[in-house]
C-alpha cells in the first residue's frame, strides 16, 4: 500500500509540471510579465507567429506530459499484478509519429519565411533616415542633416537620444567602431548585431508615438549592462522640428570630438 | 573464429563487494598506489576519476551560478559570507566581475563538468563494461585523456587568480571583445588561459574519443553485434563521432584567438578597429568567421552534452519499466540523424549576428527539422513505459524527469528556431531557460538517475534510496521553480548577460521574479548538500549491492561490483539484444545478454 | 603506440604490451569487427581529426581571402613558385620512400628499411630546410605574421609615411656596432659604446666604386624620398610614389622570381628596413604562417618518429608501426598538396 502511496505522489508530481506550466503562462500576462508593448508594423506578425508556436508547442506540451503522467500513473508496478507487455516497437507508429511532426515542422518553416524576410531581406530602397554606430558603451547617432547625405559636413551628432518619425519606413545603418553591439528595441521586436567592419542595414516602421528604451542585446564589456539608449518615436513634423533644434545647437560650432571618431569607424 | 573455450557464466552472487575478477597480492608502498589509483591504466579507475573530478567542478560551477543569481536579484547589493573575498568596496560585486562570473559558470559547466562526466567518466567506466571487453583498446592514451584535463583545471582555475581575473567575454568568446585586450580592462590573461584550457580539453576528448570508437568496434564480445548494443553505447560511440569531426574545427579557431591576442595577428578583427581610442593590430579579418568556427564545434557539442544522457536514460527506463526498449531501431538512427544533422545547424545561433539573412533560412529549415530525431526519442520513451511495470526507484525517477524536462527545453527550441520569434527572444532569457532545461533539468538530471544506477556497479554499493528521493524531489521542485520562470522573463525580453538591467523601463518590474529564482537557485544548491553526503556515505557503508542489484540485463550486471581488474571472471558471450524483459513464457522477468539459450529455451518449456 | 605485426584477427593483436595487470585472469575474445588492427584503425580516426584540423584552417583562409578587398599576388610577397614547386616534389619523394621502407620491412629485409627511413628522415628534413629558408626570405623582407615586427602596410597613406620617417630617422642615428661594413669607418673601432652614427649621411657619400651601378641608382631614389616624406606637405600620392621605390608591386604578369635582381630600396640596401605597402599583405602573412606554420609543426612530429624509428630494427615485427607513420605522413604531404597551390599558385 505504502508503494501504490508513492506510484501516486511521483505520477501527481509529474502531472504538475503541465499544468503549473501551463499556469504560469496563463497567468504571467495578467502581471504584465509578458511581450512588451509593440509599435511596430511588422511587429504584429512576429507576435502571432510567437502565439502561433506557443499554441503548437504548448499542445505538444500537455499531450507528452500527461501521457508521461498517465503511464507512471497506470503502469506503477505496485498496482499492477501481471507481467509488462512484451512488445519491440511498432513500425507504423514510428512512421506516424516521424510524419505528423515533419509536416507540422515542415509548414512552420514555410509560413515564417515571409515574416522573416519582410523583416530581414526587404530592404526598402532609400537612403539611411539615421546612421546608429555602437562604441563601449554608448549609441553613437548621426543624421545626414539637411543634404540627407550621410558623411557630409553638415552631419548631425547625437549620442543615446534616438529621435525618429513614425508612420514612415526608417532605415537605419548600423555600425561598430570596437565590439560587438546589439541594437535591440523590444518595443519595435527588432534586433540586430553591430558587427565592426559591417554596415548592416535594418528597417521597421512604427506606428505609435512614444519614448522606448534602446538595448544593448550582445555582450561587449563590463558597461554592456548600462549600455542604455531611448528611442522617441513622433510624427513627421515633431521630428523635423526636433531635428531643425538639434541642428541649431549644433550651429556652426565645431563637430564634437565623437564625431571625427565616427567618421574614422568609416 | 574459434568458439570461446570457457562459457560458464557465474551464478549471481549476492552480497558480495570484493568480487575481484583475480586475486589481488595486497602490494604495499606508493608506487603500487600511485599505480592504482594515480596513474591508473584501468578504464574503471579513470572513469572515476573523472567522475570525482567534474562532481567537484560541478559544486564550483554551482556556487558560481549563485553568486550570479546572486547579482541578478538583488543587483549592487552586498553579497553575503564571500563578498569580502573579491569586492573592491564593501562586499559588493563590479559589473567586471560579473561578466567573469557567467563567463566562467558556463565555461565550467561545460568544459570541465558535462562534457567530461558524461564522456569521461560514464563513457570510461561504461564502455569496456557494457560491451564484454577487459579494458580500453589503448589504456595508456586512456590515461592520458584523463591527465590532459589536469592543465585545463589548472588554466581555468588559477586564472581566478591573474591580473585582471578570468574571462569575461562570455562562454561564446566572441571577438572583438575577446581578442582584443583593449576591450575588455576585466580579462587579460585570464582569456589567454582560458584559451589554453580550451585547446587542452580539446586534446584530452580528442584522445578519448579515437580511443572509445577504436574500442567499440574492435573489441565487443563475440555475439555482441553492432545491433545488440545497449543504447548508452551507440549513443557513447556516436558521441565520439561527434567529437572527433566538431572539435579539431574549434582547437583551430581556438590557435587562431590566441594569434590574434599574443601575436597580433587580425584573423577575427577588421581593418581599423579602433577600441578604446587604440588602433587594434592590422586588422583585415572577418569577427564574423569566429562565430561560424566556434558554433560549428558548439552546436554539435550541445549534442555531444546530451547524447550520452539520453543513451543512458533509455536503459535505465527499460530496466525499470521492465519491458524492451520501444523502436530499439529508430532510437539507433534518431541518434546518428540528430548527430549527422547537428553538423548543419550552427547558423541559428547567428540569426542575429549579421550573417546573410537567407543563410539564416538554410539554417532555420534544418533547425526545424533536427526537432524531428528528437521527437522520435521522445515518443519512443512514452512507450516504453506504455504497459510496463514502473518501479519508482531515485534513478528511475531522474530518467523520468529527464524525459519530462527534455520535452519543455526540445520544444523551447523550437521557438527560437523560428527566425522571426528569434529576433525578438534572442539574448533574452529565453534562450537561458531553454539550454538551461536542456543542459541542466535534462543531462545533469540524467546523469544523476546513472550515478544512482551505476553506483553499486562503481562502489559495490547502492546508494540510499530515501535520500536519494528526497534529494530527487527538492530538485526537480526547486529547478522548475529556478529555470521555468525563465521563460517568462524571456517573453518580456529581459536581455541576458546583464548585471542591472532594472534602469531600462521595460525591465524595471521584473525583480520580483528574479528574487524568487534566487531563492529556489539557492534551495536547489543547498539540496545538494543531500546528494553529497548520501554518496560519499554509501561509498563507504551502504549496504552491498552484489553483481545485479536491478535484474538488468547489459553485461556489466554479469561482473563483479565493483568489477576487478580485467573486468570479467569469464568469458561474455553474448546471445541477444539488452533489451529482453518480460519475455513471455520465461519465468525470470529478464534475460540477460549472457543466459545461453538454451536456458531460456529451457525455462519456457518449464513455464508452459 | 606499440603496433606490433599487423594482424588482422580480433583480440589481443597489440595495445596491451605496456599493460601492467593481466596476471592470470581470463584472456578474453572478441566479436570480429573491421579487418583493422587496433592501431591502424586509431590511426585512421585519428587522421578523421586531423583532416578537420586542417579543414577549418583551410576553409578560414578562403573566407579571409575571399573576403579581403584585396589580396596580394604571391609575387608581392616574394613567394617563389620553383622553390614551393621544388618542396612539393621533396615531400612527394619521401612519401615515396616510406612506403619503399614499409615493402623492405614487409620482406624482412631490415637494412633495407632502414636506408629508405634514413632517405625519408632526409627529405622530410631537406623539406623543412627549405621551409626555413622560405621563412627567412620572408623575415628579411619584414614580413612577420603580425603587428610588432611586421612592417607591411595596407595602403601608401600618411601613417605610411610617418613610419617611413620614423625608419629613416632612427637610420641617422644608428649604434656604430650596427653599421653595415660597406659604410664602416676606421673610425668606428674606436667609438665607444653607445655611440651613433647618421648611416644615411655615410650612405650619400659611400664612394661611387664601392657601389654597384644598380645601388648607386637606389641611393638617388633614396635621397628622392627622403625629399618626399621630410617635406611639410605630405601628400597621399607622393607616399605611393616613396612606396614604389621601397617595394616596387610587379604588375601582374610580370616575369618577377623572388629574389632575382635588386628592384627596390630595401633589396639594394637590406639593413635599410623601410616599411612596405603590400596592400592585404598582413592577412596573408597571418594565414601563410598560420598554416604552413601548422604543416612544419606536423612536418616536424613525423620526422621525430622517423629519428626514433631509425634506431629500430626494421623487420617484419615493425610493419605494422612503419603502416602506421607512413599513414601519418602521406596525410602530411597531401595538407601540403592543398596548401601550395592555394598559397603559391593561385
Ligand atoms: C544539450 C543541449 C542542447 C540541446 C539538446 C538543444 C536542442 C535544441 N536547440 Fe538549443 N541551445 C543550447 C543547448 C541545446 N539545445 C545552448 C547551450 C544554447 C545557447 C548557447 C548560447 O548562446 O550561450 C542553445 C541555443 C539555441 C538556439 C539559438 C538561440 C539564440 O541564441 O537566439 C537555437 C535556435 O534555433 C536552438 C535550437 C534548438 C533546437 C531546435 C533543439 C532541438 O534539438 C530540440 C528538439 C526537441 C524537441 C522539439 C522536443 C521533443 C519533441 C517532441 C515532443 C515532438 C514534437 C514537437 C514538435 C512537432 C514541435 N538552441
Ligand atoms: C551544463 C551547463 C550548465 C549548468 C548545469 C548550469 C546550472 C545553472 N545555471 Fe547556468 N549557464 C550555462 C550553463 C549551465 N548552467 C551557460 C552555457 C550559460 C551562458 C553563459 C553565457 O552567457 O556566456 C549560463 C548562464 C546562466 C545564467 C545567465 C547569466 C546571464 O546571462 O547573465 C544564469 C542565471 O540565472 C544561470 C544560472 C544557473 C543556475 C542557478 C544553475 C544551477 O542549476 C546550478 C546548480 C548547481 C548545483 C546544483 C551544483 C551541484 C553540485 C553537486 C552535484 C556536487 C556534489 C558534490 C560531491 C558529491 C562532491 N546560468
Ligand atoms: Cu554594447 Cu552590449
Ligand atoms: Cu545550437
Amino acid at each position: 500500500m505504502g508503494k501504490r502511496l508513492a506510484g501516486i505522489f511521483w505520477s501527481l508530481l509529474f502531472l504538475a509540471v503541465p499544468v503549473l506550466g501551463v499556469a504560469t503562462f496563463a497567468i504571467a500576462p495578467a502581471y504584465d510579465y509578458w511581450l512588451p508593448k509593440d509599435v511596430s508594423e511588422h511587429g504584429a506578425s512576429i507576435d502571432s507567429l510567437f502565439y502561433f508556436i506557443l499554441a503548437l508547442t504548448g499542445v505538444v506540451f500537455v499531450v507528452t506530459e500527461v501521457l508521461l503522467f498517465w503511464f507512471m500513473w497506470k503502469y506503477d508496478a505496485a498496482k499492477q499484478k501481471g507481467e509488462a507487455t512484451y512488445i519491440q516497437g511498432s513500425h507504423t507508429l514510428e512512421v506516424v509519429w516521424t510524419i505528423i511532426p515533419a509536416a507540422t515542422l515542415l509548414f512552420l518553416a514555410i509560413y515564417q519565411m515571409n515574416a522573416w524576410a519582410d523583416v530581414k531581406m526587404r530592404r526598402p530602397a532609400m537612403s539611411p533616415t539615421v546612421e546608429v554606430v555602437g562604441r563601449q558603451f554608448e549609441w553613437r547617432l548621426r543624421y545626414p542633416g539637411r543634404d540627407g547625405t550621410l558623411g557630409t559636413a553638415d552631419d548631425l551628432f547625437l549620442v543615446n537620444d534616438l529621435h525618429l518619425p513614425i508612420d514612415e519606413d526608417v532605415l537605419v545603418q548600423l555600425k561598430s567602431m570596437d565590439v560587438l553591439h546589439s541594437f535591440f528595441l523590444p518595443n519595435v521586436r527588432i534586433k540586430q548585431d553591430a558587427v565592426p567592419g559591417m554596415k548592416i542595414p535594418v528597417w521597421f516602421k512604427a506606428r505609435e508615438a512614444g519614448e522606448f528604451d534602446i538595448v544593448c542585446a550582445e555582450l561587449c564589456g563590463w558597461g554592456h549592462y548600462k549600455m542604455k539608449g531611448r528611442v522617441t518615436f513622433e510624427p513627421r513634423a515633431a521630428f523635423d522640428a526636433w531635428l531643425e533644434r538639434k541642428y541649431a545647437e549644433q550651429g556652426a560650432t565645431q563637430p564634437p570630438p565623437e564625431a571625427a571618431d565616427v567618421a574614422a569607424a568609416e | 573464429m574459434t568458439p570461446p573455450p570457457v562459457t560458464a557464466t557465474p551464478a549471481v552472487e549476492h552480497g558480495t563487494v570484493v568480487g575481484h575478477a583475480h586475486g589481488h597480492a595486497p602490494k604495499a608502498g606508493l608506487s603500487h598506489f600511485l599505480s592504482t589509483y594515480v596513474f591508473s591504466k584501468d578504464h574503471k579507475v579513470i572513469g572515476l576519476q573523472f567522475l570525482f573530478s567534474t562532481l567537484l567542478w560541478f559544486l564550483i560551477g554551482g556556487l558560481l551560478a549563485l553568486a550570479v543569481r546572486w547579482q541578478v536579484a538583488w543587483p549592487w547589493s552586498d553579497v553575503p559570507v564571500i563578498g569580502k573575498l573579491f569586492a573592491q568596496e564593501g562586499g559588493q560585486m563590479s559589473p567586471e566581475f560579473y561578466t567573469m562570473l557567467f563567463t566562467m559558470h558556463a565555461s565550467v559547466m561545460i568544459f570541465l563538468v558535462i562534457i567530461p562526466i558524461l564522456a569521461g567518466a560514464f563513457g570510461n567506466f561504461l564502455i569496456p563494461l557494457m560491451i564484454g571487453a577487459d579494458d580500453m583498446a589503448f589504456p595508456t592514451l586512456n590515461m592520458l585523456s584523463y591527465w590532459f584535463m589536469w592543465p585545463a583545471f589548472f588554466f581555468f582555475g588559477a586564472s581566478f587568480f591573474v591580473e585582471g581575473g578570468a574571462a569575461s567575454g562570455g562562454w561564446t568568446s566572441y571577438p572583438t571583445l575577446s581578442t582584443n585586450p583593449a576591450s575588455s580592462p576585466a580579462s587579460g590573461m585570464g582569456q589567454t588561459m582560458w584559451l589554453l584550457g580550451l585547446t587542452m580539453v580539446g586534446v584530452s576528448s580528442m584522445l578519448g574519443s579515437v580511443n572509445y570508437m577504436t574500442t567499440i568496434i574492435l573489441m565487443r564480445a563475440p555475439g555482441m553485434t553492432m545491433f545488440r548494443l545497449p543504447m548508452t553505447i551507440w549513443a557513447m560511440f556516436i558521441t565520439a563521432i561527434l567529437q572527433a569531426f566538431a572539435l579539431p574545427v574549434l582547437t583551430a579557431a581556438g590557435f587562431m584567438q590566441l594569434s590574434d591576442r599574443m601575436l597580433g595577428t587580425g584573423f577575427f578583427s577588421p581593418e581599423g578597429n579602433v577600441v578604446n581610442n587604440a588602433i587594434a593590430g592590422a586588422g583585415g579579418g572577418q569577427p564574423l568567421l569566429w562565430q561560424h568556427l566556434f558554433w560549428f564545434y558548439s552546436h554539435p557539442a550541445v549534442y555531444i552534452m546530451i547524447l550520452p544522457a539520453m543513451g543512458m536514460v533509455s536503459d535505465i527506463l527499460t530496466v525499470f519499466a521492465r519491458k524492451p526498449l520501444f523502436g530499439y531501431r529508430p532510437m539507433v538512427y534518431s541518434i546518428a540523424g540528430i548527430a549527422g544533422l547537428g553538423f548543419i545547424v550552427w547558423g541559428h545561433h547567428m540569426f542575429m549576428s549579421g550573417m546573410n539573412p537567407a543563410l539564416g533560412i538554410t539554417f532555420m529549415v534544418s533547425t526545424m527539422m533536427i526537432a524531428l530525431p528528437s521527437a522520435v526519442k521522445t515518443f519512443n520513451w512514452l512507450g516504453t513505459l506504455w504497459g510496463g511495470k514502473i518501479q519508482f526507484t531515485t534513478s528511475m525517477l531522474f530518467a523520468l524527469s529527464f524525459v519530462s524536462m527534455f520535452i519543455i527545453g526540445g520544444l523551447s527550441g523550437i521557438f527560437m528556431a523560428a527566425t522571426p520569434v528569434d529576433i525578438f527572444i534572442h539574448d533574452t532569457y529565453f534562450i537561458v531557460a531553454h539550454f538551461h532545461y536542456v543542459l541542466f533539468a535534462g543531462t545533469a538530471m540524467g546523469v544523476w538517475a546513472a550515478i544512482y544506477f551505476w553506483f553499486p556497479k562503481m562502489f559495490g554499493r547502492t546508494m540510499n534510496e530515501f535520500w536519494g528521493k528526497v534529494h530527487f524531489f527538492l530538485t526537480f521542485i526547486f529547478l522548475n521553480g529556478t529555470f521555468f520562470t525563465m521563460h517568462i522573463l524571456g517573453a518580456v525580453g529581459f536581455p541576458r548577460r546583464l548585471a542591472d538591467a532594472y534602469h531600462y523601463e521595460t525591465f524595471h518590474h521584473l525583480q520580483p521574479m528574479n528574487a524568487f529564482m534566487t531563492y529556489c537557485a539557492i534551495g536547489m544548491v543547498a539540496t545538494q548538500v543531500i546528494f553529497a553526503a548520501n554518496f560519499i556515505y554509501s561509498m563507504f557503508w551502504g549496504p552491498l549491492a552484489g553483481r545485479n542489484p536491478w535484474n538488468a540485463n547489459t553485461l556489466e550486471w554479469t561482473a563483479p561490483s565493483p568489477p576487478g581488474h580485467g573486468n570479467f571472471d569469464y568469458q561474455p558471450i553474448v546471445h541477444r539484444g539488452p533489451y529482453e524483459y518480460s519475455v513471455p513464457g520465461v519465468e525470470k522477468d529478464h534475460l540477460m545478454q549472457t543466459d545461453p539459450p538454451n536456458a531460456a529455451a529451457a525455462a519456457a518449456a518449464a513455464a508452459h | 603506440m606499440h603496433a606490433h605485426a599487423a594482424s588482422i584477427s580480433p583480440g589481443h593483436d597489440d595495445g596491451h604490451a605496456g599493460d601492467d595487470g593481466h596476471h592470470g585472469h581470463v584472456t578474453l575474445q572478441y566479436q570480429p569487427g573491421l579487418p583493422l588492427s587496433r592501431g591502424k584503425l586509431i590511426m585512421w580516426l585519428f587522421l578523421s581529426t586531423e583532416i578537420m584540423f586542417f579543414a577549418a584552417l583551410l576553409g578560414s583562409y578562403v573566407v579571409l581571402r575571399f573576403g579581403a578587398p584585396i589580396w596580394p599576388k604571391p609575387h608581392h610577397v616574394h613567394l617563389s613558385e620553383p622553390i614551393g614547386a621544388f618542396n612539393t616534389f621533396v615531400l612527394i619523394c619521401s612519401s615515396v620512400t616510406v612506403v619503399l621502407a614499409l615493402e623492405a620491412a614487409r620482406a624482412n629485409k631490415a637494412s633495407l628499411a632502414k636506408i629508405w627511413m634514413l632517405l625519408t628522415l632526409l627529405l622530410g628534413t631537406l623539406f623543412l630546410g627549405v621551409k626555413g629558408y622560405e621563412y627567412s626570405a620572408k623575415f628579411s623582407h619584414g614580413i612577420y605574421p603580425a603587428m610588432p615586427h611586421s612592417r607591411i602596410y595596407e595602403r601608401p597613406d600618411l601613417y605610411y609615411g610617418s613610419a617611413v620617417r620614423a625608419r629613416l630617422d632612427e637610420l641617422r642615428k644608428t649604434p656604430v656596432g650596427q653599421v653595415p661594413s660597406a659604410l664602416r669607418d676606421p673610425a668606428d673601432a674606436e667609438a665607444k659604446s653607445g655611440d651613433t652614427v647618421d648611416l644615411l649621411q655615410r650612405l650619400d657619400a659611400a664612394p661611387a666604386d664601392r657601389l654597384s651601378a644598380d645601388q648607386q641608382t637606389a641611393r638617388t631614389r633614396l635621397q628622392q624620398i627622403q625629399k618626399i616624406v621630410m617635406s611639410a606637405d605630405q601628400q597621399a600620392f607622393d607616399m605611393a610614389v616613396v612606396a614604389d621605390q621601397v617595394m616596387p608591386l610587379p604588375a601582374e604578369g610580370a616575369d618577377h622570381g623572388g629574389g632575382h635582381g635588386a628592384h627596390g630600396l630595401n633589396d639594394a640596401f637590406r639593413w635599410l628596413r623601410l616599411p612596405t605597402v603590400i596592400p592585404g599583405g598582413n592577412m596573408w602573412a597571418s594565414t601563410y604562417f598560420l598554416l604552413t606554420g601548422f604543416h612544419a609543426i606536423h612536418v616536424a612530429v613525423g620526422l621525430l618518429v622517423f629519428g626514433i624509428m631509425c634506431t629500430w630494427t626494421l623487420n617484419a615485427k615493425r610493419v605494422g608501426a612503419i603502416e602506421n607513420i607512413g599513414l601519418y605522413w602521406h596525410f602530411v604531404d597531401l595538407v601540403w598538396i592543398f596548401l601550395f597551390p592555394l598559397m603559391y599558385l593561385f
